[in-house]
Order: structure tokens, then sequence, then C-alpha cells
């Protein structure tokens, strides 16, 4: 009897614990998503970041944050393969900004890290903003349990757990199979292993990778789109200056909001159905408060 | 007696060594170098092919095509003249390999020098002759025996990449001992230096390379002596040369020291049967003469070319040899029939072309950013041994890289910028369809597509009715080849999911460089 008197004690405990009233920084409601449109990603993305209370929010002084850019292609900025190193460059400024201890930039590529990182421009730019930039090392990878629904567990570069926060920053792209890739899966660039064995079921692992890797927050570059031969184009007639960054907190709604820089509904996209069944956030843009201005 | 050895020549002695050092760092340096430089061009890093005499004139006679960066040949061919040979002992970087390992085997007892008797000398030039000869008749061997392709090519495809693995399996250690931060920055070092670590001859070529270090245990600078057909051109035009060997014969005691520890051959005493030829003036005799008997002053009589133990009966039959060479070298098909698994880099000449001016040097394998070329072994036939291959199942064609035709020391891939690189056809990718996972299993997959450089894509998907084993019908996206803008650059055989025999796989036919490779006749195109 007296241990199930001290396990109801713990429950009610734990419940008294958890009602506590939430506290709101500065007493203010923040807009779900920021979507900025404008002439310069670096404006674009500070702007982003501010509407949404500004990195302080999600970065503390002492942090060491992890920013994941695609740096999948052996591509230049204007081919808008990967995403725009301006984006990158001001992220790592803002983390710095916010009292960041280290920011690490990083990815796995399909194309040579060597090449990738370089012409992509990403590299020399997160560097110069005082990045730590390194190329995927085989011997930091570990078989993790991601406990997905489908996928149980894989091969994680331990980078990208092994940090205090990480920020997704996706570039917004076409792609044959699950049509679009945005942030959910841009995880995929966090693994190793027979990452092209995913695609049996794409969907359904960038649901699994999304919830593992929880970040504090993403930010989609939309400055240039990739409309045509994603996701890595080629010509510069594949691609579509669009000039829009959008963060939030919330990544399904941020990739919702992706979607429509393509002409498609959010609820036509299998993997949104999948993560919003799944509770990982909201696709209905009606219902979100969106901050939305032009610079 | 001791403190009568000479001074000044010890002291040229020892800048000789240094020499041989900074032209060591040098070349080695520059196989360093040889990779992705962070920009689209990359420098002159195959310049010490072109100074090569022996590569140049065995290319130029076999592809029967002047080749303008070989103009820095005859600095060497100059100074060979005037001087001896005076770059097998102070320049050559396989030298100073072979020197410094005498050196080793000298000092752990292993080798004890003595005085021959016999002369095999003439080996070299044996060598040298069947080479010129058989370039005459088209046939280029010299990149087997060229000192810079030998060298080259055992460290780019035998020595550097078991260092690779050695480091790789060092640092593995390392973070299982928890000792990750000097693991990190290990591993930045050597990403730094970018080494391709699969070569599929490399443990043939490792050994080779093994083997001919190991010759030093039973004569000093083995190769140097009797193998090698550079040392041998360069001996037979060092007819000018202003010092030569004297030998003050009041101060000589006829011990033969200097014959003996001579790693040439090049026989000091007496000085009237020094062989000019064969000194690599390394100045050993004259640094270690007890007496301090031997000296090189100027002279400046021409040299005859009796020196050398050349019989006109050797030379002709060699010659023959040579000459019969060619033929029984092209016995196999290669010639007649494009061979499917033959992807030559971009840019390659036709293939008889390059066959003629490939030196198997393995620059192109060293630079290329994904490991994919590989030197052949049968694939081009005999004489085709060593050149480079592209197999994609290891890497494939980066689509704006076009390093390896930059640095091929002889142009047998032509020097292509990345606009034109883009628009050669290396060969084209095939679907195997009994293998693919959509055709067989109806799921999706489209990675060949999605990795597929060009725009628009030669990977199309199509939605296709695939009927599985129990009869039902499944209808993914199915993967077709559009041949019309495929370049055959591999990247979708190199990342298919279906490990083994990839579903989707290169063959070199269409390839730019061959008429006769085709796939559809195109006769509407004008000639």
């Amino acid at each position: 009897m007296k241990r199930r008197e001290f396990l109801k004690g713990i429950a009610i405990g734990g419940i008294a614990l958890n009602i506590r009233p939430r506290v709101f920084p500065q007493g203010k409601e923040y807009p779900d998503l920021a979507l900025i449109k404008g002439d310069f990603p670096e404006q674009l993305t500070r702007e982003a970041v501010t509407s949404l209370g500004g990195m302080q929010r999600f970065i503390s002084k002492g942090d060491v944050v992890m920013v994941k850019a695609n740096i999948g292609w052996d591509r230049t900025p204007k081919q808008a393969a990967c995403t725009n190193p301006d984006v990158i460059k001001t992220l790592v400024q803002l983390c710095f900004e916010a009292g960041a201890k280290e920011v690490k930039v990083m990815d796995n590529p399909c194309n040579p890290a060597r090449r990738t990182y370089v012409r992509s421009g990403i590299a020399a730019a997160a560097k110069k903003a005082g990045a730590k930039v390194s190329f995927p090392n085989p011997h930091r990878l570990k078989k993790m349990a991601l406990n997905g629904e489908w996928l149980k567990q894989w091969e994680v570069y331990t980078d990208f757990v092994e940090t205090d926060k990480i920020i997704n920053a996706p570039i917004a792209k076409t792609h044959s199979l699950s049509r679009l890739t945005m942030g959910m899966k841009n995880w995929l660039g966090a693994l190793g292993g027979s990452r092209n064995q995913l695609h049996q079921k794409l969907d359904y692992a960038m649901v699994d990778l999304s919830a593992f890797f929880k970040p504090c927050l993403t930010v989609l570059d939309g400055y240039r789109i990739l409309i045509r031969n994603g996701p890595q184009g080629g010509r510069i007639s594949d691609v579509k200056l669009h000039k829009t960054v959008v963060a939030g907190t919330d990544y399904v709604a941020v990739d919702a909001v992706g979607t429509t820089f393509f002409g498609i509904k959010p609820e036509e996209m299998l993997f949104l159905q999948l993560a919003v069944k799944r509770g990982l956030g909201n696709l209905n843009l009606e219902k979100l408060r969106i901050e939305k201005r032009t610079l | 007696m001791k403190k009568e050895r000479s001074k000044k020549y010890k002291f040229i002695l020892y800048i000789r060594i240094l020499s041989q050092i900074v032209f060591f760092v040098l070349f080695f340096h520059l196989i360093l170098s040889t990779r992705f430089p962070g920009e689209d061009y990359i420098g002159n890093v195959e310049i010490f092919f072109h100074f090569d005499p022996l590569l140049a004139l065995a290319t130029i006679l076999a592809s029967r095509m002047i080749f303008l960066s070989f103009v820095y040949a005859a600095i060497t061919i100059v100074v060979t003249f005037f001087m001896g040979r005076i770059v097998c002992g102070w320049v050559c970087p396989l030298g100073s390999i072979h020197q410094f390992f005498s050196f080793l085997f000298k000092k752990s007892k292993l080798l004890q020098p003595k005085e021959i008797k016999e002369n095999h000398t003439t080996w070299k030039y044996i060598l040298l002759i069947f080479i010129l000869a058989g370039s005459l008749f088209t046939l280029n061997l010299v990149g087997i025996f060229d000192p810079f392709s030998f060298l080259y090519r055992s460290f780019t495809a035998g020595f550097l990449p078991a260092l690779s693995y050695s480091i790789s399996s060092f640092i593995g250690v390392l973070y299982k001992i928890n000792l990750s931060s000097l693991g990190d920055s290990l591993v930045q070092f050597f990403e730094s230096i970018d080494l391709n670590a699969i070569f599929l001859q490399g443990f043939f070529i490792g050994i080779i390379f093994i083997i001919i270090v190991l010759l030093n245990i039973s004569q000093e600078r083995f190769w140097c002596r009797y193998v090698c057909p550079l040392g041998a051109f360069l001996g037979l035009i060092s007819r000018g040369n202003i010092f030569k060997l004297k030998i003050d014969n009041e101060k000589c005691i006829k011990c033969g020291l200097c014959t003996i520890h001579c790693p040439t051959q090049a026989n000091p005493f007496p000085d009237t049967e020094w062989k000019s030829s064969e000194c690599i003036y390394c100045y050993t005799c004259s640094s270690i003469c007890p007496t301090g008997a031997i000296g090189f002053p100027v002279k400046l009589t021409p040299e005859s070319i009796e020196t050398i133990d050349l019989s006109r009966r050797k030379v002709i039959l060699t010659s023959i040899l040579g000459v019969l060479a060619a033929p029984f070298f092209r016995i196999s098909q290669s010639t007649r029939r494009a061979s499917e698994k033959l992807i030559r880099p971009p840019g390659a000449l036709p293939e008889e072309k390059f066959l003629q001016k490939c030196v198997k040097c393995s620059e192109c394998m060293k630079v290329c950013p994904t490991n994919a070329l590989q030197p052949a072994l049968s694939e081009a036939g005999p004489e085709g041994i060593w050149t480079p291959v592209l197999v994609p199942k290891i890497g494939y064609c980066e689509y704006y890289c076009s390093l390896c035709s930059q640095v091929c020391p002889t142009g047998a891939i032509q020097e292509l910028t990345v606009e034109k690189k883009i628009q050669v056809k290396i060969g084209t990718a095939w679907i195997n369809k009994s293998r693919c996972i959509p055709w067989v299993f109806g799921d999706s997959c489209i990675v060949c597509e999605e990795h597929c450089p060009v725009s628009p894509k030669a990977i199309k998907l199509v939605k296709t009715e695939v009927k599985l084993p129990d009869g039902t019908i499944k209808t993914p996206l199915t993967p077709f080849i559009d041949t019309s803008e495929c370049t055959g650059c591999g990247i979708c055989e190199n990342k298919c999911p279906v490990v083994d025999e990839p579903a989707v796989y290169v063959t070199s036919v269409g390839e730019t460089r061959s008429e006769k490779n085709k796939l559809l006749l195109d006769i509407s195109q004008p000639v």
C-alpha cells in the first residue's frame, strides 16, 4: 500500500508542476511565422528572426549552435540548389549577437563536400561570420535510435545531436519524389549510411527525422527557389527569383508556407499530412498568425 | 690519412644531398597539390613531366604530334649535354629515393658494396632503344619505365592510398579511446590534403615499387644503374660534359674505394676508364677518397660515345625487337572494337591517339575529386595498362570539373574549360529493369534521377504499370534514360541503392571522342 501511495504522490506532484502558468517573455505574443519579402537575403533573414522576437528568444548565452544548411550539391548560389550563403552568414551573425559560444555549419552533401562547401559559397560566408565549418567526418557517425514510426534507427552525425541548439536553414526546391524539399527533407543531410534507401518511403522518413531533430528555429530560404529539375537544377532558367525568407518555430508550418511558393496547396503534400497527423505542427495557413512584410 | 679527405668535395656532396631533398619535396608537394584547388582551374602541377626529354621524345614519336609544353625538356637536354647526368644525381626524385634506401641498406649492412667485374649497365640502353623503336611504330611504352611516371604512379595508386588507409585506421583508434579532439584535428588535416584511397591496381603498383626499392639491397641504385631508360637517354646525350673526373696519380694509393662505392658503376678508377655516361655527379668518389686524389676539373674536349658498351649488333637486335613489339601488343581486339567498360576521362583523344600519348603517370587519377579514375588492367589491351578508366562503382565524373584534362602532361586528355567539358559525352547510362527497385518491386526510388546533373535531366521518370510476382499491378515512377541528354558521368550508377551490381550502369557507347562507338546513325549532320 505504501508504494501505491508513493506513486500517487509523484503523479499528483508531477501534474501540479506542469500546470504552472505559462510565462511569455516580455509579456508579448509572437507571430507563428514571419514571411519577409525584399531585395537582400541578409536583410530578409535578420528581419524574419527579429519579427519572431529576435535570436535571443531561441539562443541562450553560451550555447553551442548548429546551423543545418543545405550544402548538398556542386552548384553556385545562382543555381539555387543550396541554401543562400547570405542567409547562412546572417544566421551565424545573429547567433553570435545573441551570445552563442560557438556556431557550427555542416551538411552531408551528395557531391563531394570539398566541392559543394566551396562552390555553394556557404563555407566562406559562414567562416567569415565566425562559424566553425567542417566536413562530415565518418568517424563521428553513430547509429542512433530515432524511434520513428517507420525509421527506428539510423546512422546520424553526432554533430547534429551533441549541440545545445539546432537551427534548420533549408532552401525551397522541387523534388521528384516528395514533390518539394524544404525543412523537413533537409534532415537527410544529417545522416550517413545508405541514405538512398530512405527514398523507398521518403515522406515517412522525413516526418520521423523531423520529429527526432527538433530544431528551435527553421529559416526557409526562398530568395531563389528551384522550380524545375530539382533538387539540383542546373540552368539559370530552372530558378525563380522569389525574394522571400520565412522563419518560424513550427517547422511544419514553415514548409506549409513554402509549398505556396510553387503554387501548391499544403494539404496536397503527403509529408505535411503525415506530420500533422503525428501532431508535429500545423499546416492550416489560415489559422496561423503570419507576419507578412515587404522591405 | 683520414685528414686528407677533400673538404671541398664533402661540401659539394652535402649541397647535392640538399638539392635532392629540395627537388624531392617539390615533387611530393606537387603530387599533394594535384587535387581540387577550390576553384575551377589548377596550376601547372604536372610541370616535372615537361622537363623529361624521354617522355617528350617517345610521346611525340608515337603520336606524331608536337606538344608545346615539352619545350622545357630542351633545358634538361642542354644541361645534360654540358654537365652530364647531373639531373640523375641532383634532381631526379626517384633517384633520390634509391640513393636514400641504398644508404639505409648500407648502414644496416644489408648492402655491402663490392667491385663488380661484369657490366650490365647496358641493359638500360637496350630498354631505351626498345622503347624508342616501339614509339617509332606508334607503341608508347615509355610510361611504364619512365622514372617520373613510375614514381608518380607508385605514389598516387600505391603509397598514398596505403598511407591514407593506415591513417584512417589510426584515427579510428583515437576515437575509440576517446581522444576525439585529436582525431578531429587529424581528420581535418588529412581532409585538407585530400587523398584518393581506392585504386584497383594499387596493390600491384605498390608491390612493384617496393620490389624496385628492395633491389637496392643487391646493388646501390639498382634502378638507375640497370633499368632507367631516362638515365640511359641522358647518358647518351651527355657528350659535351665539361667537368671530367681526374685522379691525381701522385696522391692516389690505388685502394679502389671510389670504384667500389660508385653508385652507378661509372668506374672512377683508373680515370682513363671512367664512364662519363654512367656518372651522375654525386661526388661520392671524390669525397670518400682517403687521399683527396679525385677531382672534377673543367676540360673542354667533347666525349666520345665509345664509353657506352653498346655494340652495333645489340642496337640492331633491340630495335628489331621494339619494332616487332608493336604488332605483338595489338593482337587484342581492343583496337578494333570499343570495350564497354572502357570509359575514358572527358577530353580523352580517340582511343588510338590516346594510347599513343598517355604515359600512365596517374596525374588524372590523383586529381579526380571522386576517385573515379582508375588504372586499367586489361580493359584497354596490353599497351593500355595503367591508363585511366572511369569506374562508376568507385566514383563518377563530377559535372563542373575538368581537372583531369588540365593536369594531363602529354595532352592525351585534351585540356578543356568547364564550359567545354560539360558538352563532352564519355558514355551512356542504361537501366537494368530486372534489378531496378521501381521496376521490380513497384516501390519508389528516383535516386538516379535526383543525382543526374544535367538540365533537363537525362533520366526521366514515367509512371509505369509494373507487374509484381503475385500478379498485382503497381504504378511507380520508373526511370527512363534520355540518351541524347546523358553525358555518361556515372553518378547514377555510383549512387544507385542496388549496391552490388547497380540497376543503372554506364557503358562507353556514344562517347564524343569516338567515331565508331556510336548509338544511332546521324547522317543529317553535316560532315
